[in-house]
């Protein structure tokens, strides 16, 4: 096991490879191709949003590029080096907060944290200094050692991107981190985040929350239907539209909310 | 209202078969089951007309009570709150607790085990009256100890209905239904130990205990058939209305008062944290073994494999000079190890969802062994102390201490054995355990044949490995049992060494087997 904490062992040539890059990458369920075929481009130290309808892929992606989901075509690279043929060099590298968030269940979120490191080979001591400091700014010293089937959602997502940020990867996968989180703690992520990128590592994080994606992203890669549609820095991906108008149009999605429901609103008798 | 709420049963239950035939299959073996006990409970009870009269009163007095109580104690194994006997489900609506209480009791009363349960009793009115009056009194009986079977077991899960959606009764709940299981058991062992030679003495100890509950006043009123019964049923009714009353009045608290779900205690930092030593191996056993004593699930197991093992040991040492001291302790304690290990023929299952987590921090084959071997040693520290106990009780119930020692030592191996093979089982045949324990099914739908399989292998592997240590041991080569442990350090580490290389490959597979949805 790589000590966590150490430099990538990979020396790095003058065009440094981007922190995320996919070629062909294919998968598909039963009838149904979930990813057809995703070229992502991540360049190192971007806080990149990853967009797109439900159903448009953007889960299944982050799942194989991660080495969770083996993908049926086409190869993953973080950092230069291949998620499935050289996971010593990636895996020590990579936090992952995964969509549904299953955890642990019956550890507290203490020993979810020390678990995590330990497994990792990071000194049990280590792991424990970082552990309480990591609670503290999520603010769940208070529920340390409640077990986390206990917990709240928000909780659990901020238990999670702890359980992600512990080992102080290079790259940090983010599947809805936001989703079901109040604003209070949605702030404590984001403030948590901005200084994990400032450091110069990479995040790359799917919503559909557009203006967060637009407050926070400086990267943007928009997918719809297994594909990737547009991807490059925000303001080139926007131009002059908000985020929000320019995905609809990329889309192909129109609002169709004017016909129908004429008996909904309380001017009908 | 009750109409409605009949509907709404009727449709929760067509609701529920839509479009899966695993669910189909169950309900009709569930209608079958319930077919076969009404008819055939009809014919036996009316059976009891062959019977002497006071034998018959004796043996309706205790199936009166017996049913009662498997109204009871039945919704809450199954956990149940179906929809319709959830309140909280229908707080919301505009309904007072009187309307609410007769439409649940309507819906309590649609379905095929309540007529199943009428069926047998009308059987037993059909054995026990003696005469018209008697017969007339039945019926009235009859629908007393239904309403009683039904208001009770209302008035029982509304009350804990609270208790029973917070994860804190569920879990309790759990290790509930293992007692249960294991108290069924109690006349059983008490008959083989020679407690009941008189059978008659047994039976009218017994019925003299429920002589005077409702259920055993009802059914003595249907055979005595005078005045002496028409007070017994009225007494019943009585204690039908003042339930109902009890049962109206929970309703009423239970729809405004909020789930205490989220409401959790805290767990004490580990001592046994101190003990294991840091790094990989270290902290998955003790994630193991946190989970041992903290999942209902593992809780479970643990305590079904005692409970056989300590029924086996009062079993088998019945006859004690038939079979010598050293094969009646060590029979026991091999059952013991072979039901503990055995659980661990799906140790990912156990991770379910969360093995992503691992599945991360892995690069290599090795650090999956490593997993491995910590959730050995995890079972290993909490089942050899299990064993040595169990061995110990073993040996003395059978009289003779020093046949402890072989006893644990073959157990051990025995354990070892079992943990090797599961490893490799539970790489090769991995599934996903349901979330809601139930008595039925140990996997998610769909899984079932995985789950099937995947034990039966491991059980028939886990004896066929096992035959070089344990039978010399049980042909009196005691000395061998020294060499078990050896042996099972053995199979162990192999097993472990075959199921990493097979299993690191397969992350993403075992990963999808483990996670699905439940």
């Amino acid at each position: 096991m790589t000590p966590s904490a150490g430099e990538s062992p990979r020396a790095e040539p003058g065009g440094s490879p981007p922190a995320v890059r996919t070629r062909g990458l294919f998968k598909r369920f039963g009838p149904q191709v979930a990813v057809a075929g995703v070229d992502l481009m991540v360049p190192r130290g971007s806080f990149a949003g990853l967009v797109g309808p439900n159903g448009a892929g953007k889960t299944t992606t982050l799942s194989m590029i991660t080495g969770l989901l083996r993908p049926d075509a086409g190869s993953a690279e973080v950092g230069g080096a291949d998620v499935w043929r050289d996971p010593v060099a990636v895996k020590s590298q990579v936090g992952v907060l995964p969509e549904g968030l299953r955890l642990f269940e019956r550890l507290s979120g203490r020993e979810l944290l020390s678990y995590n490191g330990q497994i990792r080979g990071i000194p049990k001591d280590e792991v424990a200094r970082r552990a309480e400091e990591l609670l503290k700014v999520m603010d769940l010293a208070g529920a340390a050692d409640k077990l986390v089937v206990d917990y709240s959602t928000g909780m659990r997502k901020k238990i999670g991107l702890a359980a992600a940020l512990l080992h102080n990867p290079k790259v940090l996968f983010l599947d809805e981190p936001f989703e079901g989180v109040d604003p209070v703690s949605a702030s404590t992520l984001v403030e948590v985040l901005r200084r994990y990128t400032a450091s110069g590592s990479t995040i790359i994080f799917s919503s559909h929350v557009m203006e967060l994606v637009e407050r926070l992203c400086d990267w943007v890669s928009v997918m719809n239907q297994g594909h990737i549609v547009a991807q490059g820095p925000l303001d080139e991906v926007r131009g002059a539209n908000t985020l929000n108008e320019t995905i609809l149009d990329l889309v192909g999605a129109r609002g169709n909310g004017e016909e129908g429901l004429s008996w909904l609103g309380s001017s009908s008798a | 209202m009750a109409w409605l709420f009949v509907r709404l049963k009727l449709r929760l239950i067509a609701g529920n078969l839509r479009g899966d035939a695993v669910r189909r299959i169950g309900f009709v073996v569930t209608l079958i089951a319930a077919v076969v006990a009404g008819f055939g409970g009809l014919a036996l009870t009316s059976l009891l007309r062959l019977a002497p009269p006071d034998v018959a009163v004796q043996v309706g007095m205790v199936l009166f009570t017996l049913l009662a109580v498997v109204w009871i104690v039945a919704p809450l194994m199954a956990f149940g709150v179906d929809e319709t006997l959830d309140p909280a489900r229908l707080a919301l609506f505009p309904l007072t607790p009187r309307q609410m209480a007769t439409g649940m009791f309507a819906a309590s009363a649609a379905g095929p085990w309540p007529l199943a349960s009428i069926l047998i009793l009308l059987g037993a009115v059909m054995g026990l009256a003696r005469g018209l009056t008697g017969a007339l009194i039945g019926l009235v009986a009859v629908v007393l100890q239904v309403a009683l079977c039904m208001v009770a077991s209302r008035a029982v899960t509304t009350g804990l209905s609270r208790l029973l959606r917070s994860r804190r009764g569920r879990d309790l709940l759990a290790l509930g239904v293992v007692v249960v299981i294991l108290v069924s058991q109690l006349p059983n062992l008490l008959l083989s130990r020679g407690y009941g030679d008189d059978a008659r003495a047994f039976l009218s100890g017994l019925a003299s205990v429920v002589r005077w509950g409702p259920p055993g006043m009802a059914a003595h009123a249907i055979a005595d058939g005078g005045l002496v019964g028409l007070a017994e049923v009225a007494a019943v009714a009585v204690v039908v209305l003042l339930l109902a009353w009890v049962w109206i009045s929970t309703l009423g608290r239970a729809m405004v008062t909020a789930d205490s779900s989220t409401q959790a205690g805290s767990v004490r930092r580990d001592r046994l944290e101190a003990l294991l030593s840091g790094g990989p191996l270290g902290a998955v056993a003790g994630k193991q073994v946190k989970y041992l004593r903290r999942e209902p699930r593992g809780r479970m197991g643990w305590l079904a494999a005692i409970g056989v093992s300590a029924v086996l040991i009062f079993t088998a040492t019945g006859d004690a000079e038939a079979v010598p001291a050293v094969m009646s302790a060590l029979g026991p304690v091999c059952m013991g190890a072979l039901l503990i290990g055995l659980q661990s023929a799906n140790l990912f299952g156990g991770d379910g969802g969360a093995l992503w987590m691992s599945a991360l921090a892995y690069s290599s084959g090795r650090d999956l062994r490593t997993d491995l071997a910590g959730r050995q040693l995890a079972v290993a520290l909490v089942g050899v102390p299990i064993l040595a106990v169990l061995s110990l009780a073993a040996a003395l119930v059978a009289g003779e201490p020093l046949a402890a020692v072989p006893a644990l030592l073959t157990g051990t191996g025995l354990l070892l054995v079992a943990l090797g093979v599961g490893a490799v089982a539970s790489v090769l045949m991995p599934y996903t355990f349901p979330d809601r324990l139930n008595a039925f099914s140990s996997a998610a739908p769909g899984q079932g044949a995985v789950a099937f399989a995947g034990s039966m292998v491991a059980m028939i592997a886990t004896v066929a490995l096992a035959v070089p240590l344990v039978l010399p041991v049980f042909l009196g080569l005691t000395w061998v049992s020294v060499l078990g442990v050896a042996y099972g350090f053995g199979i162990a580490l192999g097993g472990r060494v075959l199921a990493a290389s097979i299993g690191y490959p397969r992350l993403p597979e075992i990963i999808a087997a483990v996670s699905r949805p439940a």
